[in-house]
């Protein structure tokens, strides 16, 4: 710059050409600045963006991120649910321009999964209609390209479930409209909308590792044994927090099909089973709890089976002796259950099943919820048929949540699929004295480490656990046909930190399980199976040489002698 | 330079040839990664269209003033017969076009007359003697002149390129001694006019594109779009930049036109504040030259002709970054050096390849400036 003003000093001026000369010259300085003026704006704002954008990053982008729904994250803050601003593309048949055959076909090669016959009855109908209701933004490009003005792409919410068909019962889906109308999307559809706290995402109790395992290894355990469908679910039991909870088969939140709709029953919290062999737990408890069980090495009488006003209760594998309290678990025996039930006395009994929760619909978030089936009339053949689990139907979560207080120390809590702060877990109420939770924790562990739950166990994992083979209620009564199989197992026994639920629906003996139909060879195999896996995970070590110590306990089972 | 650099050369601008290179380099680079680090499709013919360019203008320079004197106005009328042709194939053929398509290359004429309007407008203030410089025989030569441009070019319709004929020849005007009087008037009238154009003159979509210009946030998923993105890129950038290669906008295709008109943006993302200061300073270097060889001229015609020529590429410069920025409507002019685009190349290096040629042989005569 001052080169050129240096110039222009060493101008001769002289007559009517040093007016012109000097008007020009002012000119150009003119010119300079508008030079120097556009630069220094061009300048100033360019650093404008770049600092203050950079100095307040959270003034705009933050505004631009709340989303118009709330995400869904597990507890680990892995994305369950998002929402995107996705694209659909709608066609306005009236303001169509071109060849309505020559775009369907153009349509039907951009799109393979709709026929060319289909996009044109759509083109040739009268209203506006949707081509699709979500594109990606190539096919969106690719359409455009088509040049079609009758062709718009309006931008539109679109809840994504990432995880795809990972953990859908309990995330639920959105209409049309936006409104959660399944899972924990109908639950929490209210401050998921709300404007103040969308903007931080609804955090699961969920751990979506433990949910990925459940799901294959419950998966993997159905198509082996041929079952028409299988439900888990993995508890806290100190906090109430459902780690994780299947039901299987699985529908795609993303790709809702009318051929899954019948998937979308939630079989762990809305489908009520008999659920047999797992309740006869409670039954001891309850008579421990009691005192009318003071002994365990008094022996009933299995020998036969027991006629009660014309109702006759046997077992499936009749030892034809005398069992002790711990043989009764073991060998899952009917009889000797029903017998401690009917000294416990149906007051007793049907109180501590009232304070399992066990007459009103499970305590969770969810909407989803099935009542149980409550018997008509509680009499003394009832008690002692409930004692052994059949004549109440209720869903597997009730019996989780009933596990979780049998060995965390005798306190029932709601489940809930929030992630729970620690010191925040809900106040429980005490269903089982401390001494016999702790007593049914050795009794539990015994059933797997030498009873019908022995496929359960895990090497170093100290599970305990009760096989249980239900009956689905159909048309009021129960359908004596469709077996289920359960397993009820909590772990680490020597201090119970997680309960998990395994079932299957009408499972078939296959080579697999020894041509078994029966919990301890088709629902046991999978908590070994899922524990393996998920115990790490959920910081239970696996420790060969600690266990819960049942030494006292042992001597009382019987075996036959050489 | 030493001794057995040959003299032809060694003679060569080098410093303003150094400065067009790092220039367009830069461009290479911000399009090989705007093409996701390829390439393919922008940045190998970027590259090559420029050195192609670069020889055609150092060629240009080799010919002197009184060549380009003499082909001044024959150049002006071929290319209005060529923009008549334009308009004339897009009438029989249907549908507007800009292009012009020659067999080997397709030419757009709207670009060539930034340079022909340069040309004529100086070669008439040349001929026009000092005395009659405040007289009406100043003024309608230069109407006559611009009229039919303008109105060929308005008709494509390209308001972006009519601003930039009108400013380089109006420019000319303004060196050339035309009464102050007249473009403050001019100034007054367009501030009263302006908004009546708006609303009878402008077509549908350039009414859109003032009105979203004047509030962006508006529209910020429609005729908004553009510049919302395009001040998000920017602002993303920071003070350093997210690194080469590092770009989300220009790469996730948020910001359109990230290769042509807003490339800037695409190179600020990545660039930040410092990439931008460093090209704005490329740029401050060559219009300083471009002045310089104004100054140096000493016959009227070389002083105007690279004043004006000055002017026109400064005009690509300050409407594209001003535009990017939402400082103006959005009018679709690329950046020299860096948008990807051959006839705006090829017009700027021809701009480049006269003032090299002025600056070669800035004549004997006393000029205006001195």
């Amino acid at each position: 710059m001052t080169a050129l003003l240096a110039n222009s000093r060493k101008v001769q001026f002289s007559g009517k050409h040093k007016d012109v000369v000097a008007n020009a010259h002012f000119r150009l300085i003119i010119l300079l600045l508008v030079f120097l003026g556009a630069f220094t704006v061009i300048a100033g704002r360019l650093a404008s963006f770049a600092i203050l954008e950079d100095a307040q990053p959270s003034r705009t982008t933050s505004a631009v991120l709340v989303p118009a729904r709330g995400d869904i994250v597990d507890r680990n803050g892995v994305a369950l649910a998002r929402t995107i601003r996705g694209y659909a593309i709608r066609v306005i048949p009236a303001r169509l321009l071109g060849d309505k055959a020559t775009l369907s076909r153009q349509l039907a090669a951009i799109f393979p999964d709709t026929s060319e016959a289909d996009f044109l009855a759509t083109l040739t109908s009268e209203r506006p209609t949707y081509l699709r209701r979500r594109a990606m933004p190539d096919e969106v490009k690719q359409v455009h390209a088509l040049g079609e003005i009758g062709i718009e792409f309006p931008r539109e919410d679109e809840r994504l479930y990432p995880q795809r068909d990972l953990a859908a019962h309990i995330l639920g889906f959105v209409n049309a409209d936006g409104e959660g109308v399944m899972g924990m999307e109908r639950a929490l559809n209210e401050s998921l909308t709300q404007k103040s706290l969308r903007a931080t995402p609804a955090t699961l109790s969920i751990d979506s590792r433990v949910q990925a395992a459940l799901e294959s290894e419950l998966n993997s355990a159905m198509i082996s044994t041929e079952a028409r469908g299988a439900a888990g679910i993995i508890l806290d039991v100190k906090t109430g927090e459902v780690m994780a909870l299947a039901s299987l088969p699985v529908f795609d939140p993303n790709k809702l099909r009318k051929d899954t709709i019948r998937f979308q029953t939630n079989e762990v919290t809305q489908s009520v089973f008999e659920l047999g062999s797992t309740f006869k737990p409670f039954t001891i408890a309850a008579a421990l709890d009691a005192g009318t069980v003071t002994d365990l090495a008094v022996r009933y009488n299995a020998m036969e089976p027991i006629k009660v006003a014309g109702f006759t209760i046997k077992d499936d594998h009749s030892q034809g002796r005398y069992l002790n309290v711990p043989e009764t678990l073991v060998h899952s025996s009917n009889i000797v259950t029903a017998r401690i039930a009917d000294n416990l006395g149906k007051e007793r009994m049907e109180d501590m099943i009232r304070r399992l929760g066990f007459d009103e619909r499970p305590h969770i978030e969810l909407a989803e919820r099935g009542h149980p089936i409550w018997p008509k009339r509680w009499g003394r053949v009832t008690n002692m048929t409930i004692a052994y689990g059949h004549g109440i139907a209720v869903t597997p979560l009730h019996l989780a949540s009933a596990y979780a207080a049998l060995v965390n120390g005798g306190i029932w809590r709601p489940a809930t699929l929030l992630k729970v702060a620690p010191g925040e877990e809900a106040q429980g109420r005490r269903v089982f004295k401390a001494a016999t939770s702790a007593r049914m924790r050795q009794l539990l562990r015994m059933i797997v480490s030498s009873g019908t739950g022995r496929k359960a166990d895990a090497p170093g994992f100290r599970i305990g656990g009760k096989t249980g083979s239900a009956e689905k209620p159909s048309n009021g009564g129960y359908n004596k046909t469709s077996l289920v199989s359960t397993f009820a197992a909590a772990f680490p026994m020597d201090n119970p930190h997680y309960v998990i639920i395994t079932m299957l629906d009408e499972p078939q003996g296959t080579a697999e399980t020894s041509f078994q139909r029966t919990a301890g060879w088709t629902a046991a195999p999978i908590v070994h199976k899922v524990v393996s896996r998920v115990g790490p995970m959920l910081g239970v070590v696996p420790d060969e040489h600690r266990d819960v110590d049942v030494s006292e306990l042992t001597p009382l089972l019987w075996s036959p002698k050489g | 330079m030493n001794d057995f650099v040959p003299a032809p050369i060694a003679q060569l601008p080098w410093r303003t040839i150094l400065l067009l290179l790092v220039m367009a380099s830069f461009g290479f680079v911000v399009l090989y990664s705007a093409a996701g680090g390829s390439l393919t499709p922008w940045a190998g013919l970027h590259i090559t269209r420029f050195l192609v360019f670069l020889a055609m203008a150092i060629i240009l320079s080799r010919l002197k003033e009184n060549f380009w004197k003499s082909i001044a106005f024959p150049v002006y009328i071929v290319v209005v017969i060529m923009l008549l042709g334009v308009e004339l194939i897009g009438a029989v053929g249907g549908g507007s076009q800009r292009w012009l398509n020659l067999g080997l290359i397709r030419i757009q004429p709207s670009e060539l007359m930034k340079v022909a309007i340069i040309l004529a407008v100086a070669r008439f203030y040349d001929l026009l003697p000092p005395s009659q410089i405040r007289t009406w025989g100043a003024i309608w030569p230069l109407l006559l002149l611009l009229a039919l441009p303008c109105a060929l070019v308005l008709l494509q319709p390209d308001l972006g390129t009519t601003i930039t004929i009108v400013a380089g020849a109006l420019t000319i005007a303004f060196l050339a001694g035309l009464p102050m009087r007249l473009f403050v008037g001019g100034g007054i009238a367009i501030a009263i006019l302006a908004p009546l154009a708006y609303f009878f003159a402008l077509e549908d979509y350039q009414q859109r594109r003032v009105t979203t210009f004047l509030n962006p946030e508006n529209d910020p998923l429609g005729a908004g779009y553009h510049i919302s993105q395009s001040k998000i890129a920017i602002g993303s950038g920071g003070i350093f930049g997210k690194g080469f290669m590092n770009g989300t906008q220009s790469h996730l295709d948020y910001l359109p036109e990230g290769h042509t008109d807003f490339v800037f943006a695409t190179m600020a993302e990545e660039w930040g504040l410092m990439g931008g200061f460093a090209l704005l300073f490329c740029f401050f270097l060559l219009f300083r030259w471009g002045l310089g060889v104004a100054l140096r001229a000493k016959t009227r015609f070389s002083q105007l002709c690279a004043a004006g020529l000055s002017i026109t590429i400064f005009f690509y410069v300050a409407i594209n970054l001003m535009m990017v920025m939402g400082l103006a409507p959005v009018v679709g002019i690329p950046l020299p050096f860096l948008s990807h685009g051959g006839s705006s190349m090829m017009t700027i290096m021809i701009c480049v390849g006269i003032l090299m040629s002025i600056d070669r042989h800035p004549g004997r005569q006393g000029g205006a400036f001195g």
